[in-house]
């Protein structure tokens, strides 16, 4: 398969995801690309936000414009992720990336056993 | 108070999170859905607008860096972005109960692969962003 197949089926892929389930679409495209792709890991991280960028526009705009959550629930959670988000790249690198990734794979899977029971 | 409060606590941890390269959106969705009450296709809308602000800024670093592949991102981006549409829109289509196992299976694969990596360490200390 040439690489620029891949590329679109990683796309096509993650693309998917993020349209049904409203976000998750880097679960799928990262692994992929990065195993495919041949990129370094910083460069496919990077890259991978620029992809899911543009699905989450459209996606945003669909769900907005169907789902019309009122604005005093939609706020608080933006201005969380804005001060959240300006934390995180102030602290960066300077914290248990691994244990972390422990802790919350362990909360998504409690999740997913949540969702099929 | 806590109307506002704990919506605003959970996405700022998801938000540190996501910069520090762990998790991203599905971690906020979950805590909507299970822990706060949110109805299931409000909390992707809330989930998919959170990205953006967060993603932008990061995309504007990582751009300036030069780190983005612009051949790879314009190969999987364009049909990317017109999947992403069809699923919404799938999303919205189907009735909301339809998504719960899929989502539930989804969650696993996220969750053990998140374990995985975790095993095999950080991918790169410079990611930032959702």
């Amino acid at each position: 398969m040439t690489d620029r197949n891949k590329n679109r089926i990683a796309g096509s892929a993650g693309g998917l995801v993020n349209g049904l389930f409203g976000g998750g679409g880097g679960m799928v495209l990262l692994p992929l690309l990065t195993k495919w792709s041949g990129l370094e890991a910083r460069n496919a991280f990077a890259t991978c936000v620029a992809v899911i960028f543009p699905m989450c526009i459209v996606s945003t705009a669909v769900y907005l414009f169907q789902v019309r959550p009122a604005l005093s629930l939609v706020l608080p959670y933006l201005a969380g992720g804005v001060v959240g988000g300006i934390a995180g790249g102030m602290t960066f690198e300077k914290v248990p990336v691994r244990l972390l990734k422990l802790i919350f794979g362990a909360f998504l899977l409690y999740g997913g056993v949540r969702y099929l029971l | 108070m806590s109307e506002w409060l704990l919506p605003f606590l959970a996405a700022a941890a998801t938000g540190v999170l996501s910069s520090w390269g762990v998790g991203g959106g599905t971690l906020l969705l979950v805590c909507m859905t299970l822990f706060l009450g949110v109805d299931h296709r409000e909390a992707q809308a809330i989930n998919l607008l959170f990205f953006l602000p967060t993603a932008g800024i990061s995309l504007f670093f990582h751009r300036k860096n030069g780190f983005l592949d612009k051949t790879a991102w314009r190969q999987a981006a364009i049909p990317g972005t017109i999947a992403s549409l069809a699923g919404a829109l799938a999303a919205l289509a189907v009735d909301v109960s339809l998504l719960r196992k899929p989502f539930g299976l989804f969650l696993l694969y996220s969750g053990a692969s998140m374990l995985l990596s975790a095993k095999k360490g950080p991918p790169g200390n410079h990611t930032r962003g959702a």
